[in-house]
C-alpha cells in the first residue's frame, strides 16, 4: 500500500518535472501525428465559431467576415420583432417538447415491459425488430409519411373510417402536423431510445431481485424501487442531453415533411435558419438567429445539467 | 428465479406478450407493405385499401425494370457508394489517429481533449460553417460530403478510451524494440480496438449512406454528383417522377408512378437493412459505450 503510495508520487512528479523540451523530444512524433487532426479542428470546428461575427454584420460573401458593415444588434431585433416569431418559437418548444417527453416516457414503458419477457426467443425478434426503423434514411421516412397521408394514404383511409374526419391530405392541415411528426418520430426512434435503457438494466443484480421477491414485494413494486432506480442515472443523463438540445428539433424530417401551407404549425428554427440563409441568401440574419439557438441551448444544457447535479447526483460534465 | 405463475401473472403476461407482439407489428408493417407494394399490379393496388398482407393483382417486376434502368438512379447508386466507401474511410482513419494520439502520455493531453470537447458543445452554427466550406470551395465539389464531417470528437474519444483500456505491457516491448508509434498503432494496438473501429464504421456507413441534407446544400445545382438520397427526395417527396415515366404514355404514367415510388424506396433501402442484423451487434455496443449517440 505505502510502497504503491510512494510510486504514484514518484510518478506524479515525473510527469509534472517533465520539461517541455523533454516533452517534446520524448513525443514529438504524436505531435506530429495529431497536427492533422488539430488542423482540422480550428479549421471545420473553431473557424465556424469566430465566423458567428457575421451575425452581427449585414453579411455579403464577397467582402468576408472583416469587410462586411457592422450592424451591431439589428439581425436579432429583426428576428425578434419578426410577426413569425412567436409562432416559431412555440412550435420549437411544442415539437420538441413533445417529442422529448412522449419518446422519453414511451422508451422506458417498453424497457419496462421488455424487462418481464423471460424467453429471449421472443425477446431478441422483439427487439432486432423495433430497432429496425432506426437504420431507414429520412428521405423514405418522409416519403412513406407522405404516401400514407395523402388524401387516399392508408392513415388517411383509417382515421376517415374510424373516426369520421374529412378527406384530405393531412400534411396540408396545420393541425395534424404535430401528431404526424410526432407519432413518426415514435415509430422511428422507439426501438433505438430504449436501448441505453435496456443496457443500463443488465447491470442489476439478480440477488436484489430475489430477495425483494421474497419479502413480498409484488411486480409493481420491484419495478419501481429496483427496476426504476437501476435506470434513473440513466435518465437523467438522458434528460439533461435531451433538454440541452431542446431547441435542436431534428429539422431534417420537418424540412422534408413541411410545406408553405402549414408553416404556423411546422415551421421551427432551424428549418427558419435553412430557408432564410441558403435559400433567401440572409446570411447575417440567420447566423443571428442561429447564433441565438445555439446559446439558448447551451444556457439549457449547463442549466438541466447544474439542477440534475443537485436533485439526483448525477450529472454529465 | 423460479416464479409461480398466479392468474394475476398469466394474464399479465398474455397482455405483455401482446402489447410487444402488436409493437412489433407496428415496426413492420409499413416495410412490408411497401415492399408487397412494389412487386404489384398498379391497376389493382389503387382499387385496394388498407395495409397489404401479401402482393396484389398479378405480381410484376415492371416497377424495378424501370427503376433499375434509370440512368439517375444509377448514378445516384454509384455516388452514394463512392461516398460511403472513401468517407468512412477517410472519417475513420482520421478518427483512430486522433483517439491514438489524445490516449498517450503527453503535455498536451489535456489542452487538446479540452479543445476537442468544447466543439463538440458549441459550433458555430449551419450558416459560418457553410460559409467557410464555401471559401474551401467545398460548393458543388463531391469532397464536402467527404471531408467536413470526418472527425466526430464522439468518435474519437470512443478511440482514446479503447487505446486507453489497452494495456501499456503490450508496446513496452514494441518500444524496446524501437518501434516508432505509428507502428506500435498499426500492428500492435490496431488488433486489441478492432470492436470500437467496428463500431464507429457502422455509424458512419449508416448515417453516410441515409444523409442526404449536405449534398442537398453543397450539390444542389451539380445532379451528376448527387447521392441516391437526393434523387430518392425528388421521386418520393418532391413528387418529381418526370425523369422515371418521360417515356411512359401520359395515361399510364400516374399508375406507373405510384409502383416505382415503392420499387425505388425498396432499393434504397434493401442494402442498409441487409446489412443491419450484422450491424445490430455494434450499433447497440456504441450507443451502450458511449452512453449516447449525440
Amino acid at each position: 500500500m505505502s510502497k504503491s503510495a510512494a510510486q504514484a508520487v514518484k510518478q506524479k512528479r515525473k510527469r509534472s518535472g517533465t520539461t517541455w523540451k523533454h516533452d517534446i523530444r520524448l513525443n514529438w512524433s504524436i505531435y506530429l501525428i495529431y497536427l492533422p487532426i488539430f488542423v482540422y479542428v480550428i479549421i471545420f470546428n473553431y473557424l465556424p465559431m469566430f465566423g458567428i461575427v457575421m451575425a452581427f454584420q449585414e453579411f455579403k460573401p464577397t467582402r468576408g467576415f472583416l469587410g462586411s458593415k457592422w450592424v451591431g444588434f439589428e439581425n436579432f431585433i429583426k428576428f425578434f420583432s419578426a410577426s413569425e416569431f412567436p409562432l416559431i418559437m412555440r412550435n420549437t418548444l411544442v415539437i420538441s417538447i413533445l417529442g422529448l417527453s412522449v419518446g422519453m416516457i414511451a422508451a422506458i414503458l417498453f424497457t419496462l415491459l421488455l424487462n418481464e419477457i423471460k424467453f429471449s426467443w421472443f425477446k431478441k425478434p422483439v427487439q432486432t425488430i423495433t430497432y429496425m426503423p432506426n437504420f431507414i434514411s429520412a428521405v423514405v421516412i418522409a416519403g412513406m409519411v407522405i404516401d400514407f397521408t395523402s388524401s387516399n394514404g392508408i392513415v388517411t383511409n383509417f382515421l376517415v373510417k374510424v373516426f369520421g374526419i374529412p378527406r384530405e391530405n393531412l400534411l396540408m392541415n396545420a393541425s395534424y402536423f404535430w401528431a404526424i411528426n410526432l407519432l413518426s418520430g415514435l415509430w422511428q426512434g422507439l426501438g433505438a431510445s430504449s436501448i441505453v435503457y435496456v443496457s443500463a438494466l443488465g447491470n442489476i443484480s439478480q440477488e436484489l431481485v430475489e430477495a425483494a421477491a421474497l419479502d413480498g414485494a409484488n411486480r409493481l413494486q420491484r419495478a419501481w424501487h429496483i427496476t426504476l432506480t437501476a435506470i434513473r442515472p440513466t435518465i437523467a443523463t438522458m434528460l439533461i442531453m435531451n433538454i440541452g438540445s431542446l431547441l435542436y428539433v431534428g429539422s431534417e424530417k420537418i424540412l422534408l415533411l413541411y410545406n408553405p401551407t402549414i408553416y404556423s404549425t411546422a415551421d421551427v428554427i432551424s428549418t427558419h435558419v435553412v430557408r432564410m440563409g441558403l435559400e433567401k441568401m440572409q446570411y447575417g440574419y440567420s447566423a443571428a438567429v442561429g447564433l441565438f439557438n445555439s446559446v439558448v441551448g447551451t444556457i439549457l444544457l449547463v442549466g438541466s445539467n447544474y439542477l440534475s447535479r443537485k436533485l439526483t447526483e448525477t450529472s454529465i460534465f | 428465479m423460479i416464479e409461480k405463475l398466479t392468474p394475476s401473472r398469466v394474464i399479465f403476461n398474455i397482455i405483455n406478450y401482446g402489447i410487444l407482439t402488436l409493437l412489433s407489428l407496428v415496426c413492420i408493417a409499413p416495410v412490408w407493405h411497401v415492399l408487397m407494394a412494389s412487386f404489384s399490379d398498379p391497376r389493382t393496388m389503387m382499387a385496394t385499401p388498407g395495409l397489404f398482407k401479401w402482393i396484389v393483382g398479378k405480381p410484376t417486376l415492371e416497377g424495378y425494370r424501370i427503376v433499375l434502368n434509370n440512368p439517375s438512379i444509377l448514378t445516384g447508386y454509384r455516388n452514394t457508394l463512392f461516398y460511403v466507401v472513401a468517407a468512412t474511410l477517410f472519417s475513420v482513419v482520421m478518427n483512430i489517429i486522433g483517439g491514438f494520439a489524445l490516449s498517450r502520455k503527453t503535455k498536451l493531453k489535456k489542452p487538446l481533449t479540452i479543445m476537442l470537447i468544447f466543439s463538440m458543445m458549441f459550433s458555430g452554427g449551419l450558416i459560418p460553417s457553410y460559409m467557410v466550406n464555401m471559401k474551401l470551395g467545398f460548393v458543388g465539389n463531391p469532397l464536402a460530403l467527404i471531408i467536413p464531417g470526418a472527425i466526430n470528437g464522439f468518435h474519437i474519444i470512443l478511440m482514446m478510451n479503447a487505446f486507453n483500456q489497452v494495456s501499456s505491457s503490450y508496446e513496452e516491448s514494441a518500444k524496446l524494440d524501437g518501434a516508432g508509434p505509428l507502428t506500435i498503432l498499426v500492428s500492435i494496438l490496431l488488433p486489441l480496438v478492432k470492436a470500437t473501429v467496428a463500431v464507429i464504421v457502422m455509424f458512419m456507413v449508416v448515417q453516410q449512406w441515409n444523409s442526404w441534407f449536405t449534398a442537398s446544400i453543397y450539390l444542389s445545382s451539380r445532379r451528376d454528383l448527387w447521392p441516391l438520397q437526393l434523387f430518392m427526395r425528388e421521386i418520393l417527396v418532391q413528387n418529381d417522377t418526370k425523369m422515371i415515366s418521360a417515356a411512359e404514355a401520359a395515361s399510364a404514367a400516374s399508375l406507373v408512378n405510384n409502383l416505382v415510388k415503392h420499387c425505388v424506396t425498396v432499393v434504397g433501402t434493401l442494402p442498409i437493412l441487409l446489412l443491419y442484423p450484422f450491424a445490430q451487434k455494434y450499433f447497440v455496443k456504441g450507443i451502450t459505450l458511449g452512453g449516447v449517440k449525440g
